[in-house]
């Protein structure tokens, strides 16, 4: 049933991508300053909003754990940041591609990008830390508690690199490109609810493996008992 | 006992034996005075240029030295079982956090203030003339950094490769704390005032302190009772 | 400048792609793996449990 239900989310995210790319590519023009590099938006910003997403199912997740000590909520919280990890490297990546094109440079370091960036590190440590620690209940306090504090300095950094740009003046390059036009409404949303969906059947496999993983780790309890 | 006179307790403990063998407190302010040189080996700038990195060297060594001095914090408990006997101790876990994390304030807070004349020494800068604004953003930030740090030492106390850990997680964490820190101090060193466009970095300080220890406190029981 | 642009787009959302058919490619093959383990696990076990006494 599992299966199932992952394959049909994996399927239709799958699609809808597909239809996206192609009402992106034949259905829009091409936009005048930006040339076409601009159709990569998206991908770009419906990548940073499930990311986003992700990583909030993550922290809460990680308050459940250590209220309830439920070890699903746990392997739903790794999987929420691994997944959450891929769709934000999708972000920088376009992001650094779209800014190559558009300003000439690989990086600029900007709001968007850096926060990007920051969220990437932070969490990047978080999955570190994990393989680190071999007693599951510990592994798992130290997760959520990490998971937290990570969510928790997110706000600081944004403030922190508004405040560096304020001070040294540099261009500020604006990935906002205001009000969108109708045309591009419906690919953007439909992108955004394409790559949810993908992003959730990666977590669904992902909380599988974690379950074999734990029921791994209790036959082998079980072998050395005997 | 009381939560507030254990506290103290812990940390006149920690101090005591600090200053006693003086172990961290020479590793960190040698560690400190290595890189200030390094550093003028690195870079061969003149005087403007320099004073526009000013701040952002000062910072990269107090952090390294930081991390040094808040790594000990719980790694001096573990021979011997101390830190189980302390957590089985009628000292409430917070009470046994701010303890050490104030003793590593203070310490910390040493090795800055020997560090920064031999700063203003070799890169002539002109610190003196700032010394009190200095001295605030020095005690706001070194919280910052100690409070964090002591977070993530409790947290890293028994992983594997302790001492890489720890840098690698606490970093990113810390880096809107040492933006903000880093920016102001450039303004300073620079003959600005910590008013008008200066004054977003106090209050990100001040944000990051407020929100790391009421999480830290609150959390702490979970990562010490593993 | 329009030709390099339409190309660094592709190459944009290629990047997109190939780092999430990447991932999948992980999960796969991690999946493969602690199967495996999972399966060499429960076969030790009925071993140890059918073995006489």
């Amino acid at each position: 049933m599992r299966e199932k239900l992952i394959l049909t989310l994996g399927s239709l995210g799958t699609v809808l991508m597909l239809w996206v790319i192609y009402r992106v590519f034949l259905g829009l023009p091409a936009e005048i300053l930006q040339g076409d590099i601009y159709r990569i938006i998206f991908i770009h910003v419906p990548a940073a909003i499930t990311a986003y997403c992700l990583y909030g199912v993550a922290v809460i997740a990680s308050v459940g754990f250590l209220i309830k000590r439920n070890f699903v909520m746990d392997s739903l919280a790794v999987s929420c940041v691994e997944v959450a990890q891929v769709f934000t490297l999708v972000n920088l990546v376009t992001g650094s591609i779209w800014g190559r094109i558009i300003w000439g440079i690989w990086w600029t370091w900007d709001l968007r990008l850096t926060s990007q960036l920051m969220c990437f590190l932070l969490y990047l440590g978080y999955l570190l830390l994990r393989p680190a620690v071999s007693d599951p209940t510990q592994r798992g306090v130290m997760s959520a508690i990490l998971a937290i504090f990570a969510a928790a300095d997110i706000p600081l950094v944004v403030m922190a690199i508004r405040l560096k740009n304020v001070r040294t003046q540099h261009p500020q390059p604006v990935l906002e490109t205001g009000g969108l036009d109708p045309s591009f409404v419906a690919p953007f949303v439909v992108s955004m609810v394409a790559l949810m969906l993908i992003g959730t059947a990666l977590v669904l496999i992902r909380l599988q493996q974690e379950s074999t993983r734990r029921e791994i780790d209790s036959l082998r309890r079980e072998l050395h008992a005997v | 006992m009381s939560g507030f006179s254990a506290a103290i307790a812990i940390a006149s403990k920690d101090l005591r034996t600090e200053l006693r063998t003086k172990e961290s407190l020479n590793s960190a302010a040698s560690f400190a005075l290595v890189i200030l040189v390094l550093f003028s080996f690195a870079f061969d700038l003149g005087r403007d240029e320099f004073l526009a990195i000013s701040g952002g060297l000062l910072w990269l060594v107090y952090a390294f030295a930081g991390a040094l001095i808040v790594n000990r914090s719980f790694a001096r408990e573990l021979p011997n079982d101390c830190l189980d006997i302390l957590i089985a101790s009628p000292a409430p876990g917070w009470a046994i956090f701010l303890g050490k994390a104030f003793a590593s304030f203070l310490l910390l807070m040493i090795v800055e203030l020997i560090s920064l004349p031999v700063f203003g020494v070799f890169y002539n800068v002109p610190w003196v003339d700032s010394f009190f604004p200095l001295l605030l953003i020095m005690v706001l930030a070194t919280w910052g950094i100690t409070i964090a740090g002591s977070a993530f030492s409790a947290v890293t106390v028994n992983v594997r490769l302790r001492e890489l850990m720890l840098p690698v997680l606490l970093y990113p964490l810390l880096i809107p704390l040492l933006t903000a820190a880093m920016e102001m101090t450039t303004a300073l060193m620079n003959g600005e005032s910590l008013g008008g466009s200066n004054s977003g970095g106090l209050r990100i300080l001040t944000a990051f302190d407020a929100i790391f220890t009421a999480l830290a406190v609150y959390l702490i029981e979970y990562i010490l009772v593993l | 400048m329009d030709v390099r642009n339409f190309t660094y787009m592709v190459y944009g959302y290629s990047a997109a792609w190939l780092i999430i058919v990447g991932f999948v490619f992980l999960l796969v093959s991690r999946s493969r793996k602690i199967d495996g383990e999972l399966k060499r696990l429960k076969s030790l076990v009925e071993d140890r449990e059918s073995e006489p006494r």
